[in-house]
């Protein structure tokens, strides 16, 4: 090929607030941009979240048909111990936020100290949990409600621990800033955090306050 | 050659041949039209008749939209062909707002109609019987409601309202793979023979148990061929015992799946006399296919005539096909490929039969 | 991109092994998709045979009745998630990077996981053939109860196969879908605005959106339907309090826009083709690219005529009746625009030409029965009949595999540097359209008549429409024979094909034939104007002229 060199490249000026109107160029091929994954891990997460919005619409036609809905012996679930563990969870998106603002001014220290919390509590939250389910007096297979509630529970734990690991790696990667992608692994991770925070708020809602 | 020339005459004379080609396209429209009726079966429902109506004008427009689409098309694949050493390109033509304004608001306003229609046909069967769930309104997703198979209208029309009179009641048990057909007896079946003494103290049975028996006195007739008479309204009372069936019988044109967990009331009116076909719709595993039945609409009084008869037979296993051929596949050695074991023919006064010919 | 360059083929870039390993190059990925897909629509075709072997009598006599609801199961699976969702997808890895002026997709590794997750669960799907008690045959559709029942009670059943094939199937998706879109909104060379992107572009976008919003409920309810049938729950249950018709809301709240999904890249091929050899602009251009996006909105709201008979309310009859009408307005849309495109045009009819044509006729017709289909009192009739299966595959195979076809004979030359044979293409064509049409046809009068889809047994007055479709369906199967010997001899010894063999207008006709593995390499152009200036004269992008001169040095 001749050499074109494609008159100004205007897609370098663009940098990463750039939007996409017509006429505005997306990029210059071998210049890597550092918003690609993180639109992609956003479409990700709208996608994803459709995965418990049926699972949410599955749960409000399930209830809304049943003749009885908790398994025998059942009358509704204890509410207090979770909802402690609900403001733990929900507060852990208050320092993860935190963390973050740190990190922008710089402060590596705090950042660090805060996302570690930030991990802690949603270990705590897991932990919870773990009790409450082995504290149930029902099973997984003990009708359509309890089938629900551990799906529910269970789907959405596994995004907490998904959430926790993904920070443990962020936080590794902190120490070592020429592993490279490190700015946009720590935002997808905020994301993530919010959005299994968001999912829970919704999931409390249906499955401890609509009786 | 091209289809706008120039010369003002030539105009004339186009939009003369476009009048003409329209107007025969319209008649070639209006000819699929009627010719669409006889691609049905026949009409042996009050249902049939407004479905047949729709479908019909459908397939004239729909044929209409179709030949004016290739006419264009094969106009263009005629006459605007490259000749074979032009290489150079045609009229550069972005487009046309006003033609497609034209093309968005034609068939925005012919698919509205035709929706406004149907709805309107919808209307119209639901008055006439067929689109009533026992517990649709309630749980408008379908979502299944066991415990309340009590509560819909069926039942309580069962024991003694003035509609029992006039409208029959059956039960349709669905199974892998046979159809039952249970008919509670209420005085007002066995009404127009006299003969039905002894009869009126049963007809509070719904028959929702297994046994079609009370102390040795049928409180229903069951069969296996369903037995209908014309022109009275019927209501069903759709039940499965194991998976999702379809209730479907083509001269009615009407079809309703049979869904597990759920009573499912549905209403129609037969309208011809006649042998027809009830087919399962929804597919239900190995014998899906052969998950058939007949349906017999007949007079009043032979219908009375085939109920009282059914009352005096014994309970003998009725039709299933299926089952047959399971005991007969059992005989070979097997093949590998897994199958449900059929259910053994439901007990019913009358079996029937699938071998007659049908008209539908 | 920096990982491409990083990552990409061991084996030299002209060697042809390259194919067979891993490869992060969209362009070798875009040709493993569609070589997987082409094996498996062989193998989902012989299943095809069988089932119109079956068919040809009324008695269920071929083959027993426990093995015809398998194959046409394993029918209906393979053709969709191992032929023609792998082979589309094929088409997006090799036309959107080139079109829309990008080295390489968004994201090359994630690209080369989901193409092998194919393979993978292909193979998994064919072992399902295997285990005790033969495979899924339940249908595509899978409905509860009857997928639950599991005669043999083992826990690795062919149905629970089935699940876990189609649930990978649903994940390899997922990361196709938001590769693409990834690339399409962020990758375009300078100058491309999305109203200068070609519609294949558009309506891959589109196409690729409504994965992203359908699979995960798909995936939701799937799970639900695994852990029914292995692990004791009753979602789907009635006896445990779950509801089988809750299945069917999540199954077609993506199995209908799958159909879209299906049908709008070949939207896309039909716009992209009918410029090219009528030598026009795409008439309408803004209108038919934003109709993708209105049929995407609107394929989300129309699931519910799939369920007419199932039991629902008949407010939700009349509703989805409408919405499900309404897209036929923005189809509708497209339709006239490609036959306005047509209209004085020059038009040369080649194969993909050809192909395109016949792929619009057949659609226009399933567009017709489409809409009867909505219709709620129709539907009632006709619903789970023939009439059904000869729309879906007018659909399906008329219009789909024709397009895709029509593609292959479009953009074979530039990126496998030869060319097909126009004769063998032209016999290709003559036999696909005889065969579609009399294969699916006759379905229409059976369905009319009452026969149900899926029976392995029929009563003798379905007969002759019967013995018509199965010959028109043999007629299908002999018409691969001509494709395939077209695809292997040009391969083997076909013409060289030049950079641009059609005359026609796009960036990927600004490479050589096959393009160099980064495409425009650090040579983006900058895009000047819309995609289909056929007859204005006007270059495409700045210098035109110094990147057609570097195709004749190359030619030279």
């Amino acid at each position: 090929m001749t050499s074109t060199s494609a008159g100004a490249a205007p897609g370098e000026a663009g940098g990463p607030g750039q939007n996409l109107g017509p006429g505005e160029a997306s990029s210059t091929g071998h210049h890597a941009h550092p918003d690609h994954s993180l639109t992609g891990f956003v479409l990700f997460l709208a996608s994803e979240s459709l995965v418990f919005l049926a699972f949410f619409a599955g749960y409000a036609v399930l209830k809304n048909g049943a003749l009885s809905w908790y398994p025998a012996g059942v009358e509704g679930l204890e509410w207090r111990e979770p909802l402690r563990y609900t403001a733990v969870l929900l507060s852990s998106s208050g320092t993860i936020a935190l963390a973050e603002h740190f990190l922008a001014r710089g402060r590596l220290g705090l950042f660090r100290g805060f996302w570690l919390l930030t991990m802690a509590m949603g270990a705590v939250f897991l932990a919870g949990q773990v009790l409450e389910w082995r504290g149930l007096a029902f099973g997984f297979t003990d009708g359509v409600f309890a089938n629900l509630f551990y799906l529910l529970t269970g789907f959405h734990g596994l995004h907490v621990a998904a959430g926790i690991v993904l920070m443990g790696v962020t936080l590794a990667r902190s120490f070592t800033p020429s592993a490279g992608g490190g700015h946009k692994g720590l935002q997808a991770a905020g994301l993530f955090w919010h959005f299994v925070d968001v999912i829970w708020v919704v999931l409390f809602l249906l499955l401890y306050v609509w009786r | 050659m091209t289809a706008t020339p120039p010369a003002k005459p030539t105009n004339r004379l186009a939009i003369a041949a476009v009048s003409l080609w329209t107007g025969l396209i319209v008649l070639v429209s209006h000819w699929m039209a009627q010719q669409s009726q006889r691609w049905l079966p026949v009409q042996a429902s009050s249902a049939a008749p407004l479905v047949d109506g729709l479908f019909g004008f459908e397939t004239g427009l729909g044929t209409f939209i179709f030949l004016g689409v290739l006419t264009v098309l094969a106009w263009s694949l005629l006459f605007h062909r490259a000749r074979k050493y032009d290489e150079s390109d045609a009229e550069p033509i972005e487009g046309n707002t006003r033609l497609e304004i034209i093309w968005t608001v034609i068939p925005l306003v012919l698919v509205l109609l035709i929706a406004a229609n149907a709805i309107r046909v919808n209307r119209v069967l639901g008055v006439l019987g067929p689109m009533e769930h026992a517990h649709g309104g309630a749980v408008p997703t379908g979502a299944l409601s066991p415990g309340a198979e009590g509560s819909g209208p069926v039942t309580s029309a069962l024991a003694t309202s003035d509609a029992a009179a006039t409208e029959l009641q059956v039960e349709v048990i669905a199974r892998q793979w046979s159809w039952e057909f249970r008919y509670p007896l209420s005085d007002g079946d066995v009404q127009p023979h006299g003969d039905h003494d002894g009869m009126a103290g049963a007809s509070g049975g719904t028959g929702s148990g297994g046994a079609a028996t009370t102390h040795g006195m049928p409180a229903t007739v069951s069969s296996t061929e369903l037995h209908l008479p014309i022109n009275r309204p019927v209501t069903f009372r759709l039940l499965s015992e194991d998976v999702l069936h379809g209730f479907y019988v083509p001269a009615f044109r009407l079809k309703q799946d049979v869904v597990p967990g759920q009573a499912i009331s549905f209403r129609l009116t037969p309208t011809r006399s006649g042998r027809y076909r009830l087919r399962d719709s929804q597919f239900s595993g190995t014998w899906f296919a052969a998950n058939q039945a007949d349906v017999v609409v007949e007079s009043p009084a032979a219908f009375a005539h085939w109920l009282e008869l059914g009352v005096q037979q014994p309970l003998q296993p009725g039709l299933s096909p299926a089952a047959d051929d399971y005991a007969r596949r059992q005989q070979r050695p097997s093949n590998g490929w897994a199958t449900v074991v059929p259910a053994p023919p439901p007990l019913v006064n009358v079996p029937g039969s699938v071998a007659l010919p049908h008209d539908a | 991109m920096v990982s491409t360059a990083a990552t990409s083929t061991p084996p030299a870039p002209g060697s042809w092994l390259r194919y067979l390993g891993w490869s992060t190059d969209a362009k070798v990925i875009g040709i493993q998709y569609i070589a997987t897909a082409l094996i498996f629509l062989l193998v989902g075709g012989f299943l095809a045979m069988v089932i119109r072997g079956e068919l040809i009598t009324p008695e269920a006599d071929l083959v027993d009745r426990t093995v015809y609801n398998a194959l046409y199961t394993m029918h209906g699976t393979i053709m969709l998630f191992l032929f023609i969702f792998p082979v589309l997808n094929g088409l997006n890895n090799l036309l959107v990077p080139l079109m829309i002026g990008a080295p390489d997709m968004a994201f090359p590794r994630l690209n080369a996981v989901a193409f092998w997750m194919v393979p993978v669960f292909g193979l998994i799907l064919m072992a399902s053939f295997l285990v005790p008690g033969g495979p899924a045959a339940s249908g595509w559709w899978s409905y509860p109860p009857v997928s639950l029942q599991n005669p043999l009670g083992i826990l690795l059943n062919g149905q629970a196969l089935w699940i876990l094939a189609v649930a990978l199937s649903g994940v390899s998706s997922i990361i196709g879908a938001l590769n693409v879109v990834t690339t399409i909104l962020r990758l375009r060379a300078p100058g491309m605005g999305l109203f200068r992107m070609p519609i294949f572009c558009w309506t891959a976008l589109s196409a690729q959106l409504i994965q992203l919003a359908g699979l995960p409920v798909l995936t939701g309810g799937a799970v639900m339907l695994l852990l029914d049938l292995v692990a004791g729950t009753s979602f789907y249950r009635p006896e445990g309090g779950g509801d089988p018709v809750l299945y069917q809301h999540f199954f077609w709240f993506y199995s209908h826009p799958a159909v879209y999904v299906i049908i709008l890249p070949i939207f896309g091929v039909f716009s992209e083709l009918l410029p090219v050899y009528a030598r026009k602009p795409l008439f309408g251009y803004t209108v038919v690219a934003i109709a993708s996006l209105v049929i995407v909105g609107l394929s989300l709201i129309v699931w519910v005529h799939h369920m007419f008979p199932s039991g629902v309310a008949q407010w939700m009859r009349d509703l989805f009746m409408v919405t499900t009408m309404l897209i036929a307005v923005p189809t509708g849309i497209k339709v006239f625009a490609w036959v306005a495109t047509l209209w004085r045009g020059k038009i040369r009819l080649t194969s993909a030409m050809l192909f395109a044509l016949g792929g619009i006729v057949n659609f226009v017709f399933a567009g017709i029965t489409g809409v009867m289909l909505a219709t709620v009192p129709i539907d009632i009739h006709v619903n789970n009949t023939y009439f059904v299966v000869g729309h879906f595959h007018y659909v399906i195979y008329g219009a789909a595999t024709m397009g895709v076809y029509a593609a292959i004979y479009h953009w074979f030359g530039k990126f496998t540097g030869r060319m097909l044979y126009e004769g063998l293409g032209k016999l290709h064509f003559v036999l696909t359209f005889i065969g579609t049409n009399l294969n699916f046809l006759p379905m229409h009068p059976l369905g009319l008549m009452g026969m149900p889809r899926r029976v392995s047994s029929y009563d003798p007055e379905f007969a002759f429409w019967n013995v018509l479709a199965s010959l028109g369906a043999f007629i299908l199967g002999v018409s691969i024979i001509p494709f395939l010997l077209n695809l292997v001899s040009s391969l083997v010894r076909g013409a060289k094909a030049p950079a641009n063999p059609w005359n026609a207008i796009g960036l990927e006709w600004l490479l050589p034939s096959p393009p160099p593995a980064e495409n425009f390499e650090e040579h983006i152009p900058t895009v000047l104007r819309g995609p289909y200036g056929y007859g204005s004269g006007e270059p495409l992008v700045e210098h035109q002229e110094r990147y057609e001169q570097a195709l004749r040095e190359v030619a030279a």
